[in-house]
């Protein structure tokens, strides 16, 4: 089992250093990086001192090893517009993403999860239909297009909600529904296959011919293995979380990292979007790591055991 | 509970025999919408009325049916209508041009990793886990943001997307298809790597690969559209779907229908593919059983 | 004395396993120290349960696997490292056909096509040349203008087999290695397949590598025979001389649980204890969990081969001490 956890670890900071890699090999391919990270308008003295503490006249390899360094002790360079640390003003826009984020994971989880699991129960019913009409067009539909469709209808022309901006609660419900309604129709979809999956499983077929009741089966055997394979697709969602609002944010002008990686992508500030790219992939890496450890938990044997042990 | 009747009811719905059912009717309306879509992209410059970057300055923002512009005009007048014609153009020729690119990178490097096993086929597979954990906005937003953005840059970038799907099926069905049976019979009659892969394996999980492909390409369309939303995909004055969008929301309050064509057809296109690739997906599976 | 095609000497091949997820390796000896001659237009069952190293044998013979010590030699010379072109241009002379032929064929390619493939892989002829020359092999095999045209799925599992002969045989090879050809056919199949490949073996004199569980089939086909047990041989000889007086008792017990025509049923030897598995290989000889004669020293020491003089090798520490008896076959 130990053996299992350190091939894991091992495996998340290979990762993150593949993308630190990805990052140093697309920053030295864009150009000279002393610009790139200072500007174009940083004085020749400014330049010398950072092509100095960055290493620049040092052989390829050596910068590479530096720029690691650097990277792992939080030095990300700085703004190009701001002019403070990069790190410092990705960090200080968390809080504001994770006020939507936040909130709307727990709509995916409270509507996806229930509705799959309840489609694929009642498998073909009226209920089931529309659950997936839903979640096929909850899927199609881009956030964009439903936030503006939101706005559109319940801010200008009804006038209940603002249609951007921040100041109130009432300015956070418009882009929480937005990202919510989409994350939780591919949830239900997913739970749904997942669901349907177990039940065509001979052990479930199995147990209710033992006469485990079929609530006891569903609770016992279809719930926890299905749970498996929902797991990793949460999981994707808890790392999304410091960017998974991009979009919304431009569309409600919502201040978060979202809304600051577009402006810094269209602004070329690289410091600002090397920084939220790396900060991504920590996220990403730690939630297969949280993913991967649940596993364990969720073990199919596991679970067989606790159920059959109740009957 | 009556427990034997849900169990033979889901056992039964598991098992439903395809040969002889009929194509359901939104999948037929799909495949019609797809064409016409498909049609309206090859005939562009014949069906726009105007060509899209013709200004009509006393008519702008003017509102649907229009005596001179169906659709109405943008704030520069013009034409809705020939805009859209062009957008669908760019938009399918961007997700189609994509597809296919990653659809060929990915089983090539699919079948690369089945191919020399061990530290390529970890390498690979290293990549395509990062691939598939990071989210592809974030990255493409970082590639666009240090190398400014030209089309075909745009393209090759689009063209990474979900190529790790392409290459797990690949490997998988490569693996298999060499541990024993007919790709391992075409070896030992002394076919060269080349000649197992390009002239067996390919056409054996070619029909997986083509409904991996149609379940892809609205994701990519949906991808490229996000992107020329932020304004960070195609660039004016080229137009595509999403490009139409990002700037028709300033105009939101007094001329909300620049937005509304365009957001309605990614709409029903992308439905459209979800659908029919779905319904194949399904046909393939029970085809495999 | 004619001529040997194909030689192993002393090959071994194991793999290593992992038990469990992140186990600890554990190499399985799927082959170990074997050798076997071929001679020229002759046949050599290889017999064996499931697990014995038949197959894998069969494999190393073709060069599809390379062995882990000793080595192949085909008329004489080395067997060239698989995958490489000097290795492609080898398979014109040494073919293989297989236990399941739809899995060893193409489904979405006609059965002409696969036929021809040989020729077009090594670019023989012109394309009409190919076209009749894989037409001609299709009827030597039994198989006619319409079967051409057909998709491996539209025919019967005898049809795909004689497929997958005549694409082996269309090079006109000088071995074939046949791994359990008609196992997976009905019985009535089986004897109507059979007569082709021996028909083509006298006219193409081939050279045969049979591998086969069922001695009913070795005892038509074959001239010699060796027998494998967890992936050593037990015993080698001639094909009749095996079937009528087997000394090694594990041969005994194969030839016993063959009924022969004509006679009465003879006593059975049932094997006691596990069936064989390669990765939990017992010490000694192989056989002594399961032998009816083990005495102490099987437990500890692996068993030398003597040879008898008859001809056939035997390994089994009980052949020293006690001649063979006749009694079966007599």
């Amino acid at each position: 089992m130990f053996r299992f956890f350190a091939i894991r670890v091992l495996r998340a900071v290979l990762t993150v250093a593949l993308v630190v890699t990805f990052a140093f090999i697309v920053l030295r391919l864009s150009g000279d990086p002393a610009r790139s990270i200072m500007g174009d308008d940083a004085s020749p003295e400014a330049m010398a001192a950072f092509r100095r503490e960055w290493d620049l006249d040092q052989p390829l390899w050596m910068q590479y090893l530096h720029y690691f360094a650097a990277i792992f002790q939080g030095e990300f360079g700085r703004s190009m517009r701001g002019g403070g640390p990069a790190l410092d003003l990705v960090l200080g826009r968390i809080p504001a993403t994770l006020m939507l984020t936040l909130p709307a994971l727990l709509m995916k989880l409270a509507i996806g999860i229930p509705a799959g699991i309840y489609a694929a129960l009642h498998r073909d019913s009226a209920i089931d239909r529309a659950v997936m009409v839903t979640a096929v067009a909850g899927y199609t539909v881009p956030s964009f297009v439903l936030g503006l469709v939101l706005v559109q209808v319940l801010a200008i022309w009804f006038a209940w909600l603002p249609t951007g901006g921040t100041g109130s609660l009432q300015h956070l419900i418009l882009p929480i529904i937005t990202l919510g309604v989409g994350g939780a129709a591919v949830l239900a979809r997913f739970v749904r296959s997942a669901m349907l999956e177990v039940l065509g499983q001979p052990y479930i077929r199995t147990a209710s011919a033992k006469g485990i009741p079929w609530a006891a089966v569903v609770r016992g055997h279809a719930l926890p293995n299905a749970a498996i394979p929902t797991v990793t697709i949460v999981g994707f969602m808890v790392g999304n979380l410091i960017a998974g609002s991009v979009v919304v944010e431009s569309v409600f002008s919502w201040p978060g990292v979202g809304n600051l990686l577009v402006v810094s992508v269209t602004a070329r500030d690289l410091a600002v979007v090397q920084c939220i790219l790396l900060l991504v992939a920590v996220a990403m890496v730690l939630s297969n790591l949280i993913v991967d450890f649940l596993y364990g938990f969720l073990d199919p044997r596991l679970a067989e055991a606790n159920s059959s042990g109740g009957h | 509970m009556n427990m034997m009747e849900k169990v033979s009811e889901t056992a039964a719905g598991t098992r439903k025999n395809t040969e002889h059912q009929p194509i359901p009717f939104t999948v037929i309306a799909s495949l019609l919408w797809i064409v016409f879509v498909i049609g309206i992209a090859l005939l562009a410059d014949q069906i726009a009325p105007y060509r899209y970057t013709a200004l009509d300055l006393p008519n702008r923002l003017a509102s649907p049916f229009h005596p001179q512009h169906l659709l109405g005009t943008d704030e520069l007048g013009r034409d809705i209508l020939s805009r859209l014609i062009v957008s669908v153009r760019i938009s399918v020729l961007v997700a189609l041009a994509a597809t296919l690119i990653s659809a060929c990178f990915g089983t090539t490097m699919g079948f690369a990793a089945a191919h020399f096993r061990g530290r390529v086929e970890q390498f690979i597979l290293m990549l395509a886990d990062f691939q598939a954990a990071m989210p592809f906005l974030i990255l493409s937003l970082s590639v666009l943001a240090f190398f400014g953005n030209a089309l075909p840059l745009f393209i090759g970038l689009m063209g990474l997307y979900g190529w790790e799907r392409y290459a797990r099926i690949a490997r998988g069905l490569a693996i298999a298809a060499s541990a024993q049976g007919y790709a391992g019979a075409a070896r030992q009659l002394g076919a060269s790597p080349m000649q197992v892969y390009l002239r067996h394996i390919l056409p054996n999980i070619s029909s997986t690969l083509i409904v991996s492909m149609t379940l892809t390409f609205p994701e990519i369309i949906l991808m490229e559209s996000s992107l020329s939303f932020l304004g960070l995909g195609v660039q004016p004055p080229m137009t595509s779907l999403g490009n139409m969008l990002g700037y028709g929301r300033e105009y939101m309050t007094r001329a909300p229908w620049i937005m509304f064509a365009p957001a309605a057809l990614i709409v029903t296109t992308t439905l459209s593919i979800s659908l029919l690739g779905d319904w194949l997906r399904d046909r393939l599976d029970k085809g495999l059983q | 004395m004619t001529a040997s095609i194909l030689d192993l000497h002393g090959i071994s091949r194991s793999y290593s396993t992992r038990q469990g997820l992140f186990g600890k390796k554990v190499p399985v000896h799927a082959v170990d120290e074997v050798s076997l001659s071929l001679k020229e237009g002759q046949t050599l069952a290889l017999v064996g349960e499931s697990g014995s190293g038949k197959s894998t044998t069969g494999r190393i013979a073709l060069g599809l696997e390379r062995p882990n010590s000793g080595y192949v030699l085909f008329r004489g010379t080395e067997l060239p490292a698989a995958d490489t072109p000097a290795w492609r241009r080898m398979r014109a002379q040494m073919q293989m056909i297989y236990q399941d032929p739809l899995a060893a064929l193409d489904r979405r390619l006609s059965i002409i096509d696969q036929v021809r493939e040989p020729l077009d892989i090594h670019d023989i002829g012109s394309a009409s040349k190919r076209n009749n020359k894989a037409l001609a092999m299709l009827d030597a095999v039994g198989l006619n203008a319409s079967h051409a045209t057909s998709l491996p799925y539209q025919l019967s599992g005898g049809q795909r087999q004689r497929a997958v002969l005549a694409r082996a045989l269309i090079m006109q090879p000088a071995l074939l290695v046949c791994d359990e050809p008609v196992s997976a056919l009905d019985v009535s199949i089986q004897a109507q397949v059979v007569n082709v490949l021996m028909d083509l073996q006298k006219e193409l004199r081939l050279s045969l590598l049979f591998i086969s569980h069922d001695l009913k089939v070795v005892r038509q086909v074959s001239q010699r025979m060796a027998v494998m047990y967890l992936g050593r041989i037990v015993e080698f000889g001639e094909t009749h001389l095996l079937l009528s007086s087997p000394t090694h008792p594990y041969t005994k017990a194969l030839v016993s649980a063959v009924p022969v025509a004509g006679r009465r049923t003879r006593e059975r030897i049932i094997l006691k204890g596990e069936p064989p598995n390669p990765a939990a290989r017992p010490t000694g000889c192989a056989f002594h969990p399961r032998c009816a004669i083990a005495r102490p020293e099987c437990v500890r020491v692996s068993p030398t081969f003597s040879t008898l003089p008859d001809g056939r090798s035997v390994a089994c520490h009980a052949v020293h001490t006690n001649p063979p008896t006749k009694e079966v076959g007599s």
